[in-house]
């Protein structure tokens, strides 16, 4: 009988796992799906007893034919018929109950991977980000789960199903006549290799489909875009013939897959034939010597498909299993990345106010454990060396210096998003390695200037900043910054959606939401990554004021890229090839005629020049 | 979509002949094997089995030929119609007025040329697929019916419920389908801003929140994934359950008659195997149905691409472009992107041959409009806009634009290399000339240093140049051209202003013995000019020397404050 066909993607040649590698993504699977495991063997006694249901039809069939019609025996044929009948009910509800037990648990597996892949993701550190590319880890969480999805969904009850089908079936047969199966499973090992050949020549054909459609698809959507160019230049026709070379190359590529099943399912189907002649011709002949009743034969015949059949669909399925395989292993590797920066065991919560000493700190990146890919991240050069520092509560103090002098490193090493490699970084007296990841994100925040919007509303978005905020409490954050003004005449104010057309927030707004987030999350320490983008300047005196505002009576480490926002804090900390050069007021500084006074040249040169 | 398939018809009569012996053939091998064991088996001859058989084998190789032939052409017809209609509706899109491509997304479009000829092609395929499909199924009804007609009711009644069960089922589970996709693209955008967004999740230690979110969609999708399920359930088992009701009125009714005399054994069989012929194909009318309204919907939404007409097109008996200066006249001009969304209320202003004019309005003021209105990217609504005395639009279109260097505010270059992109209005001219190009518009310098100069692939899927650098490869794209007149569209806005000066003095060179209209706010930019245009409210309000105008008109001096604070990235409100 001819079931669903599965259409399974391609799966790519440097992603299909060895024997070892899938032997322990199966055992791996097999322990996570530890809380499943009664569904699962549920699943498996349900599938088999669907598949007796099935597979008792034919031998029913032959009952009837050689107790009934060969006997003459009217209430024998009645027998089988009844069970025939009650055997397909039973197949049809066991049948519902595979599909409904197998989608469930499947479904909420995949839900708790889901989960736990995307804690695990966002709890690894900073450097892990940095080095990964967020399409490839989205990718993790999208394409891989899934191709899991589509296992679950299409292809694992019609897996064990066509695999206890064709089994069970062969058991059967020989059972009835080992002569007569000799004869016809002589056609099997040719169907077996031709859907062999089929699946290997097919996916490497689809991959090509696929690589072509990505061509046309590219050549479609740059006529698109530079349409107006295109036109301007008057350069359409050949653009149109550009176009005409991918997609005649897809075309070409669809074509060669259609040649291949134009090969493959004439063969088929020709088997098909072949065995029912097979079975006739031979059956015939043994009928004769008496060796097998005619009922035997017409079993038989009924029984083809269900040789067949599995072949080919077992075939087909192959590439969704080696996709699902390919998927879990990636994910495994996902969960098997420990994050650098971890909470130790028997960790402290850092006390409410402290100062923040930085000790005879050095640092470095790369480094750690190799990837799970194998990837060796070897220890780069030290971007700083043995810098100390002190921030004490209430004080404003800047870190200066020129791109790349290691400023903004420090300010991560000072919320942990990175570890140093030699000395301590301490708050309140507790080193921030031996405190809670809770009470440290608390009383330490850093605020990357350049606002990153998540979709939601401008209330959502400010909310970022403590999770368990009440409305009064955000939009007392908003006004505390003087912003309930440019925020109120948002279309919809602080319930303005920021992704919905038409409200797009500019640059300098999405710093003003950024800014207060801080002002809502009320650290102990603010560590400010200040924005280099240049805003217009009726924007920046906006912003500037919010930043006056929001670092007013607070402790504030704050990466100056500006050095009139240098200028505005208690201490400048000057940092040069990755070492703490200078510190000290603005004034002492400039006095001083050393690297900051010559920084300050500069810049004022360069605001005078602009200006 | 008729005269899509029309082509190949040979393909078609190919594919309909094919078709008829595949049935045929289908058709008779139930009928050989009900003789075999009726003629041959029962009544003890041999040689009549073994002839029975072979004739079998020969049927199937027909059948195996028939059904390569028959699927290979219904493939082939439908992807050559696939590929046609597509590269006819991309003809058809790089033809369309600008006007059209600003009210679609090209997303919108993608979708057109994608998804939706994708569906038609799906439809193509099943037609004749089905159409064998459904000959077979009348020669099975017709057979059995002949044979024992009671029992071709019985056993072919349950059948349609098959049928029905497919279309329902594909009916109900499309549209929790779409849901699903929806939930898990919804559940990937938060995985994507949660990445992007890192240091902002991770500074402010907002990592449950987002997991939070995470699982709210995730049980969304499980939500979903379950319905879709639900349903799967209740039709698949289906697919087995009704031709086994089939298989059991077979043995019980048909049981009975063989007892009776009335039907032969061999039958049983024959009606057993033309049981399974029909699963397959009725299914398939109901995967028809169901196929065929979505692509009804996408065929509809092509169609309605390609019913629009170009409105800038060659005029009947439209002119070649005369010799001349490149003089350009705007008589009352008269324009709006929509109705009752005026932006030019009758504007005149004349630029003579070989002048450069500077054309500065606030934002909405038209002025960019004024330099679209000219190479015909839209036509005017009244007046007349003249090129050398003659009316664009008495000219033809090619020629116009051959004749008019434009670049555009929001620099748009393929991914290709730097030499194709400055090539662009002659793919043939001469590398030396590409370099002369560069030179001109101040982009040699930079292009000479890329890791492969002029070899070097940028755009979208290649090297990455900022801002000024792209715009220095549109002027040269513009100036390869060698046109009359010269457009450009705020052309030097993200030049770092410390070069600024280097182009400035490039393009004084380019912009000799060309008429050229710079849109500008910037003063550097507009000292290029001989000449000051100011537009407000679509009419020229002022001209004169920047100097001039700066003494004199209280407008200007506004204008050029507001775009000082409003940045040099506002862009005109244009749809």
């Amino acid at each position: 009988m001819r079931r669903g066909w599965v259409e399974a993607g391609p799966v790519d040649e440097d992603e299909k796992l060895d024997r070892e590698e899938a032997r322990r993504v199966l055992r791996r699977l097999w322990r996570l799906l530890r809380p499943y495991r009664r569904a699962v063997y549920v699943a498996v006694a349900v599938l088999v007893a669907q598949t007796a249901c099935l597979l008792a039809g034919p031998a029913l069939v032959r009952y009837g034919v050689d107790a009934g019609l060969t006997e003459n025996d009217g209430a024998a044929l009645n027998r089988a018929a009844v069970i025939f009948l009650l055997v397909a009910v039973l197949g049809l509800a066991l049948g519902r109950t595979a599909i409904w037990v197998v989608s469930r648990t499947g479904e909420r597996f995949l839900r708790y991977l889901r989960a736990r892949v995307f804690r695990h993701m966002i709890d690894l550190s900073t450097g892990f980000f940095e080095r990964e590319k967020t399409g490839r880890l989205v990718s993790r969480m999208t394409s891989d789960i899934d191709a899991l999805q589509e296992l679950i969904a299409q292809g694992l009850v019609m897996f064990v199903q066509n695999a206890l089908i064709f089994v069970g079936a062969l058991v059967v047969i020989v059972s009835m006549s080992w002569q007569l199966s000799l004869a016809v499973l002589v056609i099997v090992p040719p169907v077996f290799v031709a859907s062999r050949w089929f699946r290997r020549e097919s996916n490497r054909a689809y991959l090509e489909v696929r690589e072509s459609i990505g061509h046309n698809l590219a050549t479609l959507q740059e006529g698109l875009e530079g349409v107006r160019v295109v036109q301007a230049f008057g350069r359409e026709r050949g653009w149109i013939r550009r176009f005409r070379e991918t997609n005649e190359a897809q075309y070409e590529a669809n074509l060669e897959t259609v040649r291949i099943s134009a090969r493959y399912f004439p063969f088929v189907e020709f088997t098909g034939v072949l065995g029912i002649a097979v079975l006739v011709g031979a059956g015939g002949v043994m009928v004769d010597q008496e060796i097998i009743t005619v009922g035997t034969v017409l079993a038989f015949v009924l029984y083809l498909n269900n040789l067949f059949e599995p072949i080919q669909q077992l075939s087909q399925l192959y590439n969704t299993l080696q996709s699902a395989g390919a998927a879990l292993h990636k994910l495994f590797g996902l969960l098997d990345t420990d994050p650098a920066v971890a909470e130790r065991p028997g960790a402290v919560d850092l006390p409410e106010r402290g100062a923040l000493v930085v000790g005879g700190v050095s640092f470095a990146y790369g480094g750690g454990p190799p990837d799970t890919d194998g990837t060796v991240h070897p220890e780069g050069p030290l971007v700083l060396r043995d810098v100390s520092l002190a921030v004490e509560p209430g004080e404003r103090v800047a870190l200066v210096g020129p791109t790349g002098a290691g400023k903004s490193t420090l300010a991560k090493l000072m919320v942990r998003f990175y570890d140093p490699k030699g000395g301590t970084i301490a708050f309140g007296g507790v080193d921030l390695r031996d405190a809670t990841l809770a009470s440290l994100r608390e009383r330490i925040v850093l605020v990357p200037q350049e606002g990153f919007l998540f979709a939601g509303t401008v209330r959502d978005n400010i909310r970022v900043g403590r999770a368990e905020a009440t409305d009064a409490e955000v939009e007392a954050a908003v006004r505390a910054l003087g912003l309930e003004v440019i925020f109120g005449a948002f279309p919809d104010g602080l319930d303005t959606e920021v992704r919905e057309r038409g409200s797009r927030l500019s640059a300098g707004e999405k710093q003003l939401v950024s800014l207060a987030r801080a002002a809502l999350a009320d650290p102990a320490l603010l560590v400010l990554d200040e924005a280099t983008s240049n805003l217009d300047p009726g924007t920046e005196r906006q912003v500037e004021r919010a930043l006056d505002l929001l670092t007013a009576h607070r402790t504030v480490v704050v990466v100056a890229h500006r050095l009139s926002t240098a200028a505005r804090c208690n201490r400048i900390a000057v940092v040069d090839e990755g070492r703490l050069m200078e510190v000290g007021t603005h004034d002492e500084l400039l006095e001083r005629r050393g690297r900051y006074a010559r920084l300050f040249a500069a810049w004022d040169a360069g605001q005078a020049r602009s200006a | 979509m008729a005269d899509a398939v029309r082509p190949q018809r040979w393909w078609v009569a190919g594919g309909i002949t094919a078709g008829l012996f595949w049935t045929a053939a289908k058709l008779a091998i139930p009928l050989l094997a009900a003789a075999a064991i009726d003629d041959g088996m029962r009544a003890g001859e041999i040689t009549k089995v073994v002839t029975l058989t072979l004739a079998m084998i020969a049927v199937g190789v027909v059948q195996a030929v028939a059904t390569g032939l028959r699927r290979y052409s219904a493939f082939r017809i439908a992807l050559r119609t696939e590929t046609d209609l597509r590269q006819r509706l991309f003809a058809h899109l790089q033809r369309l007025h600008f006007a059209f491509h600003d009210h679609s997304q090209t997303g919108q479009l993608m979708a057109r040329a994608n998804t939706d000829i994708q569906q038609i092609e799906t439809v193509v395929i099943l037609i004749p697929l089905t159409a064998a499909s459904m000959l077979t199924m009348l020669g099975v009804i017709v057979i059995m019916a002949l044979e024992d007609p009671v029992l071709a009711l019985l056993a072919l009644g349950v059948l349609p419920f098959l049928n029905i069960a497919a279309t329902r089922f594909s009916n109900r589970i499309a549209p929790v389908n779409m849901q699903l996709q929806q939930e898990l693209a919804d559940l990937s955008g938060v995985v994507e801003e949660t990445l992007s967004g890192i240091r902002v999740v991770k500074g402010f230690g907002a990592e449950r929140l987002q997991v939070k979110r995470l699982e709210a969609e995730a049980d969304s999708v499980l939500d979903r994934a379950l319905a879709a399920a639900r349903l799967r359930a209740g039709f698949m088992p289906l697919i087995d359950f009704l031709p086994t009701l089939s298989m059991v009125a077979i043995l019980w009714y048909g049981g009975h008659q063989v007892l009776e005399n009335q039907l032969e054994l061999g039958s049983i069989l024959a009606f057993n195997l033309y049981i399974f012929m029909l699963i397959w194909p009725l299914r398939m009318v109901g995967m028809l149905i169901a196929q065929a309204s979505r692509a009804s919907a996408g065929a509809g939404r092509v169609d309605q691409i390609l019913a629009t007409d170009p409105l800038v097109a060659d005029r009947p008996g439209a002119s070649e472009l005369p010799a001349g200066p490149g003089d350009l006249r705007f008589e009352g001009v008269r324009f709006g992107y929509g109705p009752g969304r005026a932006v030019l209320n009758g504007l005149d202003l004349t630029i003579r041959g070989g002048e450069a004019v500077a054309v500065v309005g606030a934002t909405g003021s038209g002025k960019t409009t004024i330099a679209r209105l000219l190479p015909r990217f839209y036509d005017v609504e009244g007046g007349r806009v003249l090129m050398d005395g003659v009316d664009v639009r008495d000219l033809k279109v090619a020629e116009l634009r051959r004749a008019i260097g434009i670049v555009f505010e929001d620099t748009f270059l393929f991914s290709d290399t730097v030499r194709e992109n400055i090539a662009f209005a002659d793919p043939e001219a001469p590398f030396e000339q590409v370099q002369r190009a560069a030179r001109l518009s101040g982009a040699d310098a930079f292009v000479t240093a890329l890791p492969d100069g002029y070899d070097t692939i940028i755009g979208e899927h290649g090297f990455s140049l900022s801002g000024g650098q792209r715009q220095r490869i549109a002027i040269a794209r513009a100036v390869l051209a060698d046109p009359r007149v010269l457009i450009l569209d705020d052309a030097t806005s993200a030049v770092d202003p410390t070069k600024e000066h280097e182009i400035r003095a490039a393009l004084g060179e380019v912009m000799h013995g060309r008429t050229t209209l710079i849109i500008a706010h910037r003063p550097a930019t507009i000292a290029l000019a001989d000449r000051v245009v100011l537009v407000d409210e679509g009419r020229v309000v002022a001209e004169g020397t920047h100097e001039q105008l700066l003494a004199t008109s209280e407008r200007y001096r506004e204008v050029l404050a507001q775009a000082e604070t409003t940045g040099p990235t506002a862009v005109e409100a244009v749809p």
